[in-house]
């Protein structure tokens, strides 16, 4: 007989127990949300420009989540690279070094993406050909309207540019 | 594995012990009721308020120019469920001190102040003058226009101290008006200083409850050993009816935070602070209107008014001393005379405080004059009461 | 039974506080605007104070002849291909206030509110120092204008009457709308620099709101606030684009706390039941 009353009373305790973390849980789940950027965060990780803008052989710097994204309008002379072109003739890519995150200068007459703090060496597709780093110039998700690339969401020509 | 980790603890923080002694073998008396579950249930509001304000301070900008918008836009629209904290935390400063007048008023009834629990009497009351300042410094933050009027007023009432009051007045605001500075001291003292002294007093006061004991129903004084013959363990027994009583609380509460809000956020408050209009009634959040009333209610007279209203403030802390008379005149259940006495003061205070809130002219100034001197009224009776009594207890009148 | 009787007592005790610092209060504090509602059966949409329109039925052939005569000189049209004579700052600068564009101004006003507002604007709009003159029309060029400009009006709704209606003068920051007038040249137009409505709602209510709007003068006497003579459908629509946003999370506020309530109860009953069995033996 008492050991079934033990049993029963902790059963419910054990019951309420549980129940209390379920409790838990959700106000940990509102807290988790409440960390989560702010929805104008969220919308200036998305920013448009325009390439029409860039002259041949130009290069513009476009803010895009805090970090520099090169945007380079390549003459013929510059090289090729079909899987790392955007609309023909453009090289986009996080203009962040990919061996320790400093911001490589354009280089003009040398038609190269050069690191101050290495001397990382990138061509004008943004691959890396001498010095420490491991792999190419990140390319930056984007989406094509037009001549107008969207940062920030995924349109098929970034997503077949990833696959190939 | 349990078993093993407990030992592993228990050889090292002894926490077999520490339960046996904190939980298990903590006796309260039978004869108690709900009541005494008021004490707990201001922990979980604190906890509450704490938990709640670490998660708006996040979001929270101390600067005049930011600090409305932080509150209103920031935390109420833009942070996925910042309105909950901001609504749990505004609730829960109103609650806090619905919980701390139950809890007073029961320590009052039963006579819980008295004899040897002078201390835990003190350091409660010094909790509720920290709680105030909490609730009043944390009223500012918003920035609204309620929030700064109610400051504005209020610290100007330090003006009024002879001598030192308009130097005092400025160097409390930092300004000649209340601006910026005065809103970041205020966050500063909010967020650190009077909640930690909160923690630090309420150690205090829950240090002396377990050497004197929990009082009773009838103020029977007890010994340790009487509590184990016959009263009821700390854990399960009285915590399965304080759970029981905190998930009846926590439902009101949560019903007050989703559905029924607006008492605890002012809608004067959702229009930014404006030093340049004043608005046409400013009144204290409710917990406060009693107070304000008294100070209000020497309306004839400025100063009477300011030294009712530090009285009335200061002479509760010595009720232990004002009301002495011996047992079996502790509890109310078994004081006639202080019965009365008692439930005069709660209607008084009750109506001290819908006093406050009403525009203080003709028949609500005289009301509020009447309120004020039966508030004092009470204190003054104490003594009086304990003579009779004390006569009553040594002619062996006893019941 | 104890427990419950000392539970009623607390509850009495707080009801009474409750009803005496909210309903009571505000009855006491706020009788005036009670008052001025009753006295001026606010809303009125009809605007019975300045009377029917002319029973002339306008031409809005002719009515746009006397608006390019009358009104263009300050109003634009858009939706008929008038531009605005001046931009915003000259003509705040010059106006005090921007003049509104015309374009659906027939959609979101009483027609009478109208007519009397061409014929004598401080008049109808109740303030003194309006910037627009009393234009000397005789009755038929105005029920003209006003055919006019209702051929031109279509419905609007949410932020767009909102910007139509309110946003010469006041912005909802939140919102990122913005008045139309710089905000110094309000603050010399009327004295101070009007409200932001972003949470309006949540500081007035709709009761106050929907009176005020519709008599500034009766609910605050010596408004800067002209009466601008919203018809009804235009104000409820505008009740609820200023709801919506000054209290976005309505929807989820309720289903959290629906499911918040839920769950307490269910807390409730397992603690009840623990309790009972832990003191089934104590009594």
């Amino acid at each position: 007989m008492a050991e079934e009353k033990v049993s029963r009373r902790d059963f419910l305790l054990y019951a309420m127990g549980g129940w209390a973390a379920v409790g838990l849980g959700g106000v940990l789940y509102a807290m988790y949300k409440t960390w989560e950027p702010l929805p104008e965060v969220k919308a200036a990780g998305i920013v448009r420009f325009d390439l029409s803008q860039v002259q041949p052989g130009q290069l513009k710097v476009v803010q895009w989540r805090g970090k520099p994204v090169f945007v380079l309008r390549r003459t013929p002379d510059m090289g090729s690279c079909e899987n790392r072109t955007v609309a023909n003739e453009y090289t986009v890519v996080v203009g962040i070094c990919t061996h320790l995150g400093c911001i490589p200068n354009w280089e003009v007459d040398k038609k190269i993406f050069k690191c101050p703090c290495h001397g990382g060496e990138f061509d004008a597709c943004g691959v890396n050909i001498f010095g420490p780093p491991p792999k190419p110039l990140e390319i930056p998700p984007f989406k094509l309207e037009g001549t107008t690339i969207v940062l920030g969401e995924t349109g098929p020509e970034y997503e077949k540019m990833m696959k190939g | 594995m349990g078993n093993k980790l407990i030992k592993w603890l228990d050889e090292r923080l002894a926490i077999t012990t520490l339960w046996r002694v904190l939980m298990a073998e903590y006796y309260l008396p039978k004869n108690i009721n709900w009541l005494w579950s008021s004490g707990v249930l201001t922990i979980l509001v604190f906890v509450i308020l704490v938990v709640s304000g670490i998660f708006v301070l996040m979001y929270y900008k101390p600067d005049a120019k930011l600090a409305f918008d932080s509150v209103n836009k920031t935390i109420m629209m833009d942070v996925s469920f910042g309105w909950v904290f901001r609504h749990v935390h505004a609730v829960g400063a109103s609650i806090m001190f619905l919980v701390l007048f139950i809890h007073m008023g029961r320590g009052i009834y039963y006579g819980s102040y008295k004899a040897p629990r002078e201390i835990l009497w003190v350091t409660g009351f010094i909790l509720f003058v920290l709680m105030s300042a909490t609730a009043f410094t944390g009223y500012l933050l918003p920035w609204g226009q309620m929030s700064y009027w109610a400051a504005q007023t209020i610290t100007t009432l330090f003006s009024k101290i002879p001598v030192i009051g308009p130097d005092l007045v400025i160097w409390i605001r930092g300004n000649y008006i209340v601006e910026d500075a005065t809103l970041t001291r205020f966050f500063a003292l909010h967020v650190t200083l009077l909640p930690a002294l909160i923690v630090v007093f309420t150690v205090i006061h829950l240090y002396a409850l377990r050497i004197v004991g929990s009082n009773n129903e009838d103020g029977i004084p007890m010994t340790k050993e009487e509590k184990k013959e016959k009263g009821i363990p700390f854990w399960p027994v009285f915590i399965s009816k304080e759970f029981f009583v905190m998930s009846v609380f926590l439902f009101f509460f949560f019903y007050l935070v989703f559905f029924n809000y607006k008492f605890a956020m002012d809608p004067i408050n959702f229009e930014p602070a404006n030093y340049l209009q004043t608005p046409p009634h400013i009144y204290p959040e409710w917990y406060f209107l009693s107070f304000y009333e008294v100070l209000r209610g020497f309306f004839f007279s400025e100063t009477l008014g300011l030294i009712g209203f530090v009285l009335s403030m200061v002479i509760p802390l010595f009720l232990p001393w004002l009301d002495t008379s011996p047992y079996p005149f502790i509890s109310a259940k078994h004081r006639p005379l202080f019965r009365i006495a008692f439930w005069v003061f709660v209607a008084d205070f009750v109506a001290l405080t819908i006093l406050g809130k009403l525009p203080p002219t003709g028949l609500f100034a005289w009301l509020g004059f009447i309120a004020s001197l039966v508030y004092f009224g009470f204190f003054l009776a104490l003594p009086i009461i304990s003579k009779i009594e004390k006569k009553q207890a040594a002619s062996g009148g006893v019941r | 039974m104890k427990e419950l009787k000392i539970l009623l007592v607390i509850v009495v005790i707080v009801g009474i506080t409750y009803w005496g610092i909210e309903p009571l209060a505000h009855s006491i504090m706020h009788k005036h605007i009670e008052e001025a509602i009753e006295k001026y059966n606010l809303p009125d949409y009809k605007f019975s104070d300045l009377g029917p329109a002319p029973a002339i039925s306008g031409d809005a052939a002719q009515g746009k002849k006397n608006f390019q005569m009358f009104c263009a000189s300050c109003h634009g049209l858009k939706a008929d291909g008038i531009p605005a004579p001046m931009d915003p700052k000259t003509a705040a600068a010059s106006f005090g206030v921007v003049p509104p564009d015309l374009s659906n101004v027939a959609s979101f006003t009483a027609e009478n509110f109208l007519y009397h507002f061409i014929k004598d604007p401080a008049r109808a709009s109740e303030f003194k120092k309006i910037s627009m003159p009393a234009m000397g029309l005789d009755d038929k060029q105005i029920m003209d204008i006003i055919a006019y400009l209702k051929s031109t009006a279509k419905k609007i709704h949410g932020a767009e009457l909102f910007k139509e209606a309110c946003g010469r003068c006041h912005g909802a920051k939140y919102q990122k709308i913005y008045a139309d007038t710089p905000a110094d040249a309000l603050k010399k137009y009327l004295g101070k620099v009007p409200p932001d409505l972003s949470i309006i709602m949540k500081a007035k209510g709709e009761h106050y709101l929907v009176a005020f709007i519709n008599k500034p003068q009766a609910l605050l006497p010596g408004t800067s606030m002209p009466r601008v003579g919203l018809n009804e459908e235009a104000t409820e629509d505008l009740m609820k684009y200023l709801d919506e946003i000054s209290d976005p999370h309505k929807e989820q506020r309720k289903k959290v706390g629906l499911i918040v309530l839920a769950y307490m109860l269910v807390m409730i009953g397992l603690t009840y039941a623990w309790k009972k069995k832990i003191w089934r033996n104590i009594h």
